[in-house]
C-alpha cells in the first residue's frame, strides 16, 4: 500500500484524526505523519519538513488525501468511499478483509451485496432478528414449565420427549451451576 | 478459579457422554456479535476495547447464565496460561496472541463462555461433550437472548448480525462436531469426505480449528455458510451431516478388523501397552496412540476405557497443561518425560479387568 499523502512511499503507518468529529484514519509513509503528532500534540501545525517542503495542517492533508484518492480510484474504476464514521475504504477492506464498524455495511452496500452472494450464495438474512434492548429476561418460568413437561413425559413414559427435554433444561442450566436433572 | 484449579477443573465437555460410538468427542456452537455503536475490531482504539469490556461485564453480571463466570484479561496473563485456555478450547489462538484489551469469561464447568474483542467484540460459545448440537444451540442462543437485552448489536434486516468478517455475517452461527476417523484416514477416504462437505458448505478443520493441523485423527466439521440459512436448519444440517460421517467411519472400521482383525488388534494393545508403559511421550506420539486406543473403544476391543477418560488426558497432557500441573518452566524433554508419567499413572488406576478384557 502506498502513502495515501504522497503516493509514492510505502505507507508504515495507520493515522488517526478527528475531523468534523469524525474519526479518519489514513495510511501514511514515515515522511508524509504530520510532524505535530510526533512532538507535541497542542503545537499548531505548519512546520517545514525535511525536505523544505511546507506541511499542511491535518485536516487540509486528509482532505487533499481523498481528493486524490477519490480522482485516482475514479480514473482505474476502482471504489472510492470512505466509511464516514469510522474511515475505512473499500481498498482496506480489500486488503484487510474485515470491516470496520456497522456503517462499513451501508457504505459499500453495493460492493458487500455482491460479496455475500459469492461467499453464501445468498444474500437476504432468515434467521434470529434483532433482540429488543429491554430487561434481561427471567427464564425460570420457561424452565419451571420445562420440568413440569418432563415430569409429564415421564408419567406418561414418552421417553424420547422426556429425552430431549432433559437435554433442553440442561442447556438452559449451562454455566448456572451445573444442576444435574 | 486460579489456573492451577482450571487445569484440573473437569470441564462438561470433556465427560464422554453421547459419544455416537466413541467417535464424537464434542460439539460446539459459536455466535459472533458486535456492539453496534462501537468501532469493529479493525478499527477499534484502546478506549473502544475497554469500552467493549466494561460494557459485556455489566451485561454479564445480570446474566443468569454468567453470572458466577470467572474472567481472565489476556493482557494479564503469561503466554503459558493463555495457551493453557487454548488447550482447554475456551479461547482461540488468535486470541491467546494478540495485544491489546481482551479477555474471556466462562462459566464453572466450562460450557459457556465469551471471548471479548477477537475478531467480533463477541464471541459466545457453547460447547458439550458428544453430538448434542441442537442441545449446544440452545445453551449459546439463551445466552445471546439475555447479553442482547443489555447490548445493542449490530444488525441489519437485510443482513442480520453484522460481523468484522462478511463470512459470518448473517446468524453469525458456527456449529462444529470435533470427531475421531481414524479409520477414513487409513483407508484414505477423508479427501473424498471432504470434497462432499465442500459441496454441502461444510467444512473440515484442524484440532483447535480455523487454520490448524489434524492430530491425532481428529477433525472439526462445521458449517461455512451463515447468511440466508436459518440457525436450526445450519444445526439440523451439521446433525445428519455428521451421523452420516460416523456411519461411514463405522463401516471402514468394521472393514478393517474384517480384513485384518490381528493387525488391528494388534495395532490397538500395542498403544495401549506403550501408553500404559512408556517413559517418554511426545505430544504427537501420544495423540497418535490415544487415536489407536479410542479406535479399540469403537470397536468393542477394548470394553471398559471410556471416552471421558480418554477426553480428559487428552488435555492434561498438553503442554501449558503439564507446566501448570509441575509448576515452573519444563523443557521438551521434561514434559515428554511428565506426560508420560501422568499418563502411566492414570493407565494404572484403571480395573485390570479393563486393560485385559479382549
Amino acid at each position: 500500500m502506498k502513502c495515501e499523502i504522497c503516493h509514492k512511499r510505502d505507507a508504515t503507518t495507520a493515522y488517526t484524526h478527528i475531523v468534523d468529529d469524525v474519526k479518519k484514519t489514513l495510511l501514511l509513509c514515515a515522511d508524509c505523519i504530520p510532524t505535530e503528532k510526533k512532538n507535541d500534540e497542542e503545537k499548531p501545525v505548519g512546520v517545514v519538513s525535511a525536505k523544505g517542503q511546507t506541511k499542511q495542517d491535518v485536516p487540509t492533508l486528509i482532505k487533499k488525501a481523498k481528493v486524490e484518492f477519490a480522482a485516482s480510484a475514479a480514473e482505474s474504476g476502482a471504489v472510492a468511499e470512505q466509511c464516514a464514521s469510522c474511515g475505512m475504504t473499500y481498498d482496506q477492506f480489500k486488503k484487510a478483509g474485515r470491516l470496520g464498524c456497522q456503517c462499513c455495511y451501508e457504505t459499500f452496500a453495493a460492493q458487500l451485496d455482491r460479496l455475500l452472494k459469492r461467499i453464501h450464495g445468498a444474500n437476504k438474512h432468515c434467521g434470529k432478528g434483532r433482540i429488543a434492548l429491554g430487561e434481561m429476561p427471567v427464564p425460570t418460568d420457561d424452565l419451571n414449565q420445562l420440568e413440569q413437561e418432563l415430569k409429564d413425559a415421564v408419567q406418561r413414559e414418552d421417553f424420547e420427549r422426556a429425552a430431549q427435554l432433559r437435554d433442553q433444561i440442561r442447556s438452559m442450566d449451562a454455566g448456572a451451576g451445573g444442576r444435574v436433572v | 478459579m486460579n489456573f492451577s484449579e482450571l487445569a484440573s477443573n473437569a470441564a462438561r465437555w470433556l465427560s464422554g457422554e453421547e459419544d455416537s460410538e466413541g467417535m464424537v468427542i464434542s460439539c460446539r456452537a459459536r455466535l459472533a456479535r458486535n456492539i453496534s455503536t462501537i468501532s469493529f475490531a479493525p478499527k477499534a482504539t484502546i478506549d473502544d476495547q475497554e469500552l467493549v469490556i466494561d460494557r459485556v461485564m455489566s451485561a454479564a453480571q445480570r446474566s443468569r447464565h454468567m453470572r458466577s463466570a470467572a474472567f481472565f484479561k489476556m493482557n494479564a496473563l503469561q503466554a503459558n496460561e493463555r495457551r493453557l485456555l487454548v488447550e482447554r478450547h475456551l479461547i482461540s489462538p488468535a486470541l491467546a496472541e494478540s495485544k491489546g484489551q481482551r479477555g474471556v469469561l466462562f462459566s464453572r464447568d466450562e460450557a459457556l463462555s465469551i471471548m471479548i474483542n477477537e475478531e467480533d467484540h463477541l464471541r459466545l460459545q457453547a460447547i458439550l461433550p458428544g453430538l448434542q448440537s441442537a442441545a449446544a444451540w440452545s445453551a449459546v442462543n439463551a445466552l445471546d437472548d439475555e447479553l442482547g437485552t443489555a447490548l445493542e448489536y449490530a444488525h441489519s434486516d437485510d443482513w442480520g448480525f453484522l460481523t468484522a468478517c462478511p463470512t459470518n455475517v448473517g446468524t453469525g452461527l458456527r456449529v462444529s462436531v470435533l470427531i475421531h476417523l481414524p479409520a477414513l484416514v487409513l483407508t484414505e477416504d477423508m479427501e473424498r469426505v471432504t470434497r462432499g462437505l465442500t459441496q454441502m458448505t461444510f467444512t473440515v478443520r484442524g484440532f483447535y480449528g480455523e487454520g490448524t493441523n489434524s492430530v491425532g485423527n481428529l477433525f472439526q466439521i462445521s458449517n461455512q455458510s451463515t447468511l440466508g440459512v436459518e440457525e436450526g436448519e445450519i444445526v439440523e444440517k451439521l446433525t445428519s451431516i455428521t451421523q452420516q460421517i460416523i456411519a461411514h467411519e463405522k463401516d471402514a472400521q468394521e472393514a478393517l478388523l474384517k480384513e485384518a482383525p490381528s493387525q488391528v488388534e494388534d495395532k490397538v494393545w500395542r498403544a495401549y501397552g506403550l501408553l500404559a508403559h512408556a517413559r517418554v511421550l511426545s505430544s504427537q506420539e501420544f495423540m497418535n496412540l490415544l487415536s489407536a486406543v479410542r479406535l479399540g473403544r469403537s470397536l468393542n476391543l477394548i470394553k471398559k476405557i471410556d471416552s471421558g477418560f480418554m477426553n480428559r488426558l487428552m488435555i492434561i497432557t498438553q503442554p501449558s497443561h503439564l507446566q501448570a500441573e509441575r509448576g515452573g518452566d519444563l523443557t521438551a524433554e521434561e514434559r515428554d518425560m511428565y506426560r508420560a508419567e501422568l499418563v502411566r499413572e492414570n493407565f494404572a488406576r484403571l480395573p485390570t479387568d479393563n486393560a485385559g478384557a479382549s
